[in-house]
């Protein structure tokens, strides 16, 4: 008996969160949709409005903890600047729910709610094709957001300026400049250079990490047309199997003849115990950890020609957030060399903007590896080339 | 007989809650993930998943090596713990006590902290590599191979083991052994006569635990384990949420519960034959 009750208090008190928790979304919603409301009758009102109250707006971003670091050091600087609007952070760990939120903006929009109360979303580049597909996103322009002009125009047209792309980061070769002297420069001095100092080369298994993902995709594409990078047609599957061809050869001069190392991590672990003393890597890991002296301070990078896979991170507006005007002017302050500086020396990635935006030392620190890297979109093809991997390379 | 179906339906009362439990959190996916595992690349219904882990090499590497790991760790597991079980039962002295005290502290150490000091101890530039070159010998690749699976599963489920077992030995009396003694057994006749059928019932257990949680194991598969062949836990997380093949994934989750209920199977059969022995 004494059990049931316990039962029963349990369950009343897990009613209870229920509904205040249910009462919680229905004030949020309420509140939503009443600014919503202002915004479609007279978006001058609103502005004019938003003189007295500060227009807020919610921004969801994933990362990990040092993404949140950046927008927890920008968004007091942006506030300061423009005190009539707000912006609310709203993070979601890596890993818990970046699609959700996604899904949200998608629900909201069919169910006929407008964005769903989210007015600015981060992500990388196949949520903003998958946006483009459901039209989800806000087509951008140097009108509303002055400093895009600052942004290379060819990143703009691959995403059709549905996106802003705000910081980047790229996949380089990092080596021990204590071994190496002469690092490669192409990728055929790569796979010579592996083949003369058997078992000092590793790369990530590609389903756990971009790195050696890169590398894998990279080699594929070594000998096809240059445009074959942004395509998913699964045509160019048959024209991989030179590139896996040579993979296979490389396995037995690789790291333990051919171990593969779990995530990006992974291999920078190799590279400071000393284990091997090239991997391909991700530039702002390497610019972080050498920063935090956790990669010996000989550990330098080199970019090949043609480049690894690299990309930037995209911030997009939901098109039928009514928050728009704040959103543009806080997407112009996120573009300003202010701005990126501080992103530079946080996070260690390359500027959104071009480099000759930025002041010089900042400049300087980007030499021969913010250059030359390649934006790899094959799209579902990725999912095909871990699948070969793992049964062509990993398990030969 | 009203007493009794009052104690009746109170007892149904104290199963209906884990029985609801176990068919939210148990049956049900596991129906759910056969009828999936049935759905053919055309959508319609067959066994081509099925064929497919039994056809394609990897998977079918995949599955020799998850067996190996098993079978071998269970085998390792099972002989360390009924030693120490039995040492600590019938010795005394400082060493016992103090294994007895610490034998426990593996159970209280996160496993991917755990399975990365393994790789700090065992890997290719780790402690013990480093401490063997001032005696010029160079240690076999335990990481990144079988073998570290192996390692890591011993220091996962030796302490719960041992402990399982010990509560076993724990309950047989000392009378019986003395009585033994008495008559003239040997050590040898009494651990076969009266300890071994004693404690056989928690061997089962104990093997059911070991072969159901290396079996399912992914943290140290995942982390110093090769790259192929791959346990099946790790393969079906590629397969699942790399390759994106949802049926595929529960086809070989499918599978893994397949050999899990052969073991229980027995377990069962075995507690079944006890009960109805009982007068």
């Amino acid at each position: 008996m004494f059990r049931m009750k316990k039962g029963f208090t349990v369950l009343s008190a897990l009613a209870l969160s229920f509904g205040i928790l249910a009462g919680c979304g229905t004030a949020n919603n309420n509140s939503a949709d009443s600014a919503a409301a202002g915004g479609s009758e007279s978006p001058a009102a609103s502005n004019s409005a938003s003189s007295s109250a500060p227009v807020e707006i919610q921004f969801y971003f994933t990362g990990s903890q040092n993404v949140k670091n950046l927008w927890d050091q920008l968004t007091p600087m942006f506030e300061e600047k423009n005190p009539d609007v707000k912006v609310k952070l709203v993070y979601i760990p890596s890993g818990t729910g970046a699609q959700p939120t996604y899904d949200r903006i998608l629900a909201a929009k069919q169910a006929g709610k407008g964005s769903g109360g989210i007015d600015l979303y981060e992500d990388g580049l196949p949520v903003v094709t998958q946006g483009q597909k459901d039209d989800l996103w806000d087509t951008l322009s140097t009108s509303s957001v002055p400093n895009l002009a600052k942004v290379d125009a060819k990143t703009m047209q691959d995403v059709a300026n549905l996106a802003v792309p705000y910081r980047s980061s790229a996949v380089v070769l990092a080596y021990n400049s204590e071994k190496v002297t002469q690092p490669p420069r192409t990728l055929d001095e790569v796979f010579d250079w592996i083949k003369k100092h058997p078992e000092r080369f590793a790369y990530n298994d590609p389903s756990t990490g971009g790195s050696g993902s890169s590398f894998v995709t990279t080699t594929l594409y070594k000998d096809l047309p240059e445009e074959a990078i942004h395509s998913d047609d699964p045509a160019i599957m048959k024209d991989w199997d030179k590139g896996f061809a040579t993979l296979k050869e490389l396995g037995p001069y690789l790291y333990g003849k051919g171990i593969y190392p779990k995530k990006n991590q992974g291999t920078l672990d190799l590279l400071t115990s000393g284990e091997v003393d090239m991997i391909p890597a991700w530039s702002d890991m390497v610019l972080e950890q050498l920063d935090k002296g956790q990669l010996p301070a000989t550990t330098k990078m080199q970019q090949i020609t043609p480049g690894f896979n690299g990309g930037p991170t995209y911030l997009m507006v939901p098109k039928l957030s009514e928050k728009k005007e704040a959103v543009y002017k806080f997407l112009d302050f996120v573009l300003s060399p202010e701005a990126q500086a501080v992103m530079v020396k946080t996070m260690h990635g390359f500027p959104g903007i071009q480099l000759t935006n930025m002041p010089q030392d900042i400049q300087d620190s980007f030499k021969g590896v913010s250059e030359g890297f390649r934006n790899f979109n094959v799209g579902e093809l990725s999912k095909e080339i871990n699948k070969r991997w793992q049964s062509d390379v990993a398990a030969q | 007989m009203r007493k009794e179906a009052k104690m009746g339906i109170f007892g149904l009362c104290l199963v209906i809650p884990s029985f609801l439990l176990l068919s939210v959190i148990v049956i049900t996916p596991i129906i759910l993930s056969f009828f999936e595992s049935l759905r053919n690349e055309s959508g319609g219904y067959d066994l081509s998943r099925y064929v497919y882990l039994f056809t394609d090499e990897g998977m079918r590497a995949n599955i020799v090596f998850t067996l190996q790991v098993t079978i071998v760790s269970c085998v390792i597991v099972l002989a360390v713990s009924y030693a120490l079980a039995v040492y600590m039962r019938f010795s005394t002295g400082r060493l016992v006590d103090l294994i007895r005290k610490t034998y426990m502290i593996p159970i209280f150490i996160p496993g991917v902290i755990a399975t990365y000091g393994l790789i700090n101890l065992l890997g290719n530039h780790g402690w013990l590599s480093r401490w063997l070159l001032l005696f010029g010998g160079t240690l076999p690749r335990i990481i990144f191979d079988q073998k570290g699976i192996i390692i890591a599963n011993l220091w996962f489920n030796i302490p719960f083991t041992t402990m399982l077992l010990s509560s076993a030995l724990a309950g047989i009396p000392n009378a019986v052994i003395e009585s033994a003694k008495d008559i003239g057994a040997s050590r040898l006749r009494i651990f076969f006569r009266i300890i071994m059928p004693l404690s056989y019932k928690t061997f089962l257990v104990a093997v059911t635990f070991v072969f159901m949680g290396v079996i399912g194991s992914f943290t140290a598969p995942f982390l110093v384990g090769p790259n192929a062949p791959q346990m099946l836990g790790v393969s079906m997380e590629q397969v699942f949420s790399v390759f994106q093949e949802r049926e595929q994934a529960a086809a070989i989750s499918f599978f893994t519960f397949l050999l899990c209920s052969l073991l229980g199977y027995f377990y069962i059969r075995s507690m079944v034959k006890e009960e109805t022995a009982r007068p």
